[in-house]
């Protein structure tokens, strides 16, 4: 494959992650941060910040380790132990370095990177590339894309959520009991985007 | 089996190269070495391990900045300025800062961590505070919920104070408490006795220092308190004075009529004391004791509602009620109030209609 | 159900004894945010909102000051009087915002019966429907709130049931 090609699929992958094949809500991953920090935009959009950073990251040195050793080792069953500990490695050093170099960073992101460490979403993306045989260079597109999306997802319930606060929900239902049904209901409109990328 | 080996010794070799990384990150990036911090130009330098925040360094360095929510930043007490080194303004302290602090470089001393040199300013008065260990020698009932401390000081062993500024008590972490907290009380003790402060306490339901000064605080106990703090004190003009309080808000005054007695001071004064009932009052004895020695002195207890079983041939009404009756021009006269914020704020509308000069009206603002 | 990291944060900080006494949760072991929707679900089955109680309560302080912790007729059958200390004290919840250490003791002329808040409850039911803990010092129940102060919300507690009336 051509680098043009292969910088072709990257866009596409990267796309389809966002709309067609999203992660939350056609894969349903990463539910548990989705539907319990997902009461204000403000902190949403910190915890989906925080996700595209480390899904981008993680899924390229997890594409790296994999590739470079676990294959040449003939060792790929060892890919979820491999995962877990570079994942958490990678968020345990981005923490101290955005500490260090930018606490008004760290205010708005670091309260998050903790929470991500054990986010399925971030092993899932992982796993998927692995699967689906990516490319590193569609891998960078996938990890990318399927942050994004997430974040999306999160953002658009979050903001539907402080409109709920408002609205005279049945109480058997409040919290997390509609919150399910509205992730449901958004899920059927993301799969209208599926005719969008053949 | 070789595989089985090799996979052992290719994940844990990954693991310990992970880890191998993270301990030189944490050397190289979290540790921040040596900081040099240079207090009001010079008057004062400390060099300290970074890392920690500024507002927790001052403290061990004995610097005491007011603070009244352990460093959580939703205070805004713990400002001081930061002339170089402080990094951008946070988003956690903008809602305190006026655009005019931010421009001063004004911070909040408890967000800024230590990650370099800097170079700050506090205010001078900080800077004479110190702390102080004391034995609690004596505890007295002043009223069915006042009590006075009697605090004998242990190191230093004396302390220099102004009348009417206040100390701040230490209480340490007991059971339904579990923090050091510290709580502003007023000196009420006669300045002339250098080694003792005596605090008058009122108890607040469920408050944090005066449970544990009311429930666990023995006789012969030691405690700490730091201080003093305060602008509130008698001005050098002789004109003649106002003095409204309420409650334990007699305390300052305690130690203002003990220093008038000393320096033989003759200006008028008129103390107007308020309680909702008898029972409230406190120091009646000792303040005959004082309208005795001083040339020019009257205490004026006002009582509220006397209760059903109570006896009192005193005044009665609100204590604001009382001076509006007493006088119908103040206009050559100093006030000083303390008290509550409530009854401070009553006592300086009825001053105002009774034409006092509002420079002149004394209070602590800071509460 | 994991609660945001900020949520986690202040939970933490509720059930200590930082800002107040014994915390702010009593013997209560439900998690923060659900305490939060119960009570407040039980202001909405009212036809009510926090921030309409706590302006209730406020105004109730408001008429007892000025008469320096002396009882005063504040209308509808209810006296109150405010007792003040010096000093302030934070809101536990990440935002500026600072009370008078006030205490509002509130009674029934006919029945005897009494209430005590202090402006941090006013503060805590108004600006985030947090009614405290069970067995916390100044924990109030909502519904028994609600009727001490004898409001009346636009719906009553039945159109309220399982299907409430929206709001036009
Ligand atoms: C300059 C200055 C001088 C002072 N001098 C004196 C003095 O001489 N004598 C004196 O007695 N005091 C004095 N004070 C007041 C003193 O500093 C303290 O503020 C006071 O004693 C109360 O402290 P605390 O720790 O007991 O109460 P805190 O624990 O700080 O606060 C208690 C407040 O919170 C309320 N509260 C408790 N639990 C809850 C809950 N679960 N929900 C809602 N609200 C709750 C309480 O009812 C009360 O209103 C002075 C203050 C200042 C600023
Ligand atoms: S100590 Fe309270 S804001 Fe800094
Ligand atoms: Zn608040």
């Amino acid at each position: 494959m051509s680098l043009s090609q292969e910088l072709q699929t990257a866009l596409v992958v990267c796309f389809s992650a966002v709309f067609t094949q999203n992660i939350l809500l056609t894969l349903f991953l990463g539910m548990c941060p989705f539907t319990s920090v997902s009461r204000e935009v403000r902190t949403a959009l910190g915890l989906g910040g925080a996700v595209v950073f480390v899904m981008t990251c993680t899924v390229v040195l997890n594409w790296m380790a994999y590739h470079w050793l676990l294959v040449k080792l003939d060792l790929e069953f060892f890919r979820f132990v491999l995962f877990i500990v570079i994942i958490a490695a990678f968020v345990q050093f981005v923490e101290m370095v955005i500490d260090r170099y930018s606490p008004r960073l760290y205010q708005n992101l670091g309260i998050f990177l903790p929470l991500i460490t054990v986010n399925c979403a971030i092993l899932g993306a992982s796993l998927f590339m692995v699967i689906r045989d990516y490319t590193l260079l569609v891998s960078l597109g996938w990890g990318f894309g399927a942050g994004v999306g997430w974040l999306l997802a999160i953002l658009a319930m979050a903001g539907i959520r402080q409109r709920l606060d408002e609205s005279r929900v049945p109480v058997g239902l409040r919290g997390p009991g509609i919150t399910l049904i509205i992730a449901g209901l958004m899920a059927l409109a993301f799969i209208g985007f599926s005719g969008v990328l053949g | 089996m070789a595989q089985a080996v090799l996979a052992v010794l290719a994940i844990s070799g990954v693991a310990a190269m992970l880890a191998l990384i993270l301990v030189v990150a944490e050397r190289f990036i979290a540790r921040y070495g040596s900081c040099t911090i240079d207090i009001n130009q010079g008057t004062r330098q400390i060099t300290i391990e970074g890392g920690k925040s500024l507002l927790n360094v001052l403290t061990e360095e004995k610097l005491f900045i007011p603070s009244a929510c352990g460093g959580r930043g939703t205070c805004g007490y713990c400002k001081v300025t930061i002339r170089e080194g402080g990094g951008p303004i946070l988003p956690t302290e903008t809602p305190f800062l006026t655009a005019d602090e931010q421009e001063q470089g004004l911070r909040l001393s408890c967000q800024v961590k230590v990650r370099n040199d800097l170079v700050i300013k506090i205010p001078e008065e900080l800077l004479s505070v110190r702390e102080y260990t004391a034995v609690c020698e004596k505890i007295e009932d002043l009223t069915y919920d006042m009590k006075r401390f009697i605090l004998r000081l242990q190191e230093p062993d004396r302390i220099d104070y102004v009348p009417g500024q206040y100390v701040q008590l230490l209480c340490p972490p007991y059971p339904g408490s579990d923090e050091e907290v510290y709580r502003a009380y007023s000196i009420a003790s006669d300045p002339a006795e250098t080694g003792r402060v005596d605090l008058i306490i009122r108890r607040v339901p469920n408050g944090i220092c005066t449970t544990w000064c009311f429930e666990h605080l023995q006789e012969g106990q030691t405690v700490r308190i730091n201080g003093p703090y305060g602008e509130f004190r008698l001005s050098d003009n002789p004109a003649p004075a106002l003095f409204i309080a309420g409650g334990s808000g007699m305390a300052p005054f305690v130690s203002i009529l003990h220093q008038m007695e000393h320096a033989h001071d003759t200006r008028s004064v008129r103390y107007f004391y308020g309680g909702n009932q008898v029972r409230d009052l406190c120091l009646l004895d000792e303040m005959k004791r004082f309208e005795e020695h001083l040339e020019d002195f009257t205490f004026v207890p006002v009582v509220a509602e006397p209760g059903p079983e109570e006896s009192w041939d005193g005044r009665r009404g609100l204590v604001t009620e009382a001076v509006s009756e007493e006088f119908d021009n103040l206009a050559d006269y100093e006030a000083y109030l303390c008290g509550s914020p409530g009854m401070i704020d009553a006592a300086i509308k009825v001053l105002k209609s009774l034409g006092i000069d509002k420079a002149r009206v004394y209070y602590d603002k800071f509460a | 159900m994991k609660q945001s990291p900020d949520m986690a944060r202040l939970e933490q900080v509720l059930r200590s004894g930082r800002i107040v006494r014994g915390g702010f949760l009593g013997t209560d072991r439900r998690p923060l945010a659900e305490i939060i929707e119960a009570d407040r679900a039980a202001v909405t089955r009212r036809g009510l909102t926090c921030e309409r109680i706590a302006g209730r309560m406020a105004e109730l302080t408001a008429a007892a000051m000025g008469r320096l912790g002396t009882w005063v007729d504040a209308g509808g059958g209810l006296q109150v009087r405010a007792e003040e200390h010096k000093g302030l004290i934070v809101c536990p919840w990440p935002h500026p915002a600072r009370c008078r250490k006030r205490i509002t003791t509130a009674r029934r002329s006919e029945t005897g019966q009494a209430l005590q808040w202090t402006d941090l409850s006013i503060h805590l039911i108004g600006k985030h429907a947090f009614f405290q803990g069970r067995e916390s010092a100044f924990r109030m129940e909502p519904d028994a709130l609600i009727d001490f102060l004898g409001l009346t919300g636009e719906a009553t507690a039945e159109d309220a049931g399982i299907w409430p009336t929206p709001k036009r």
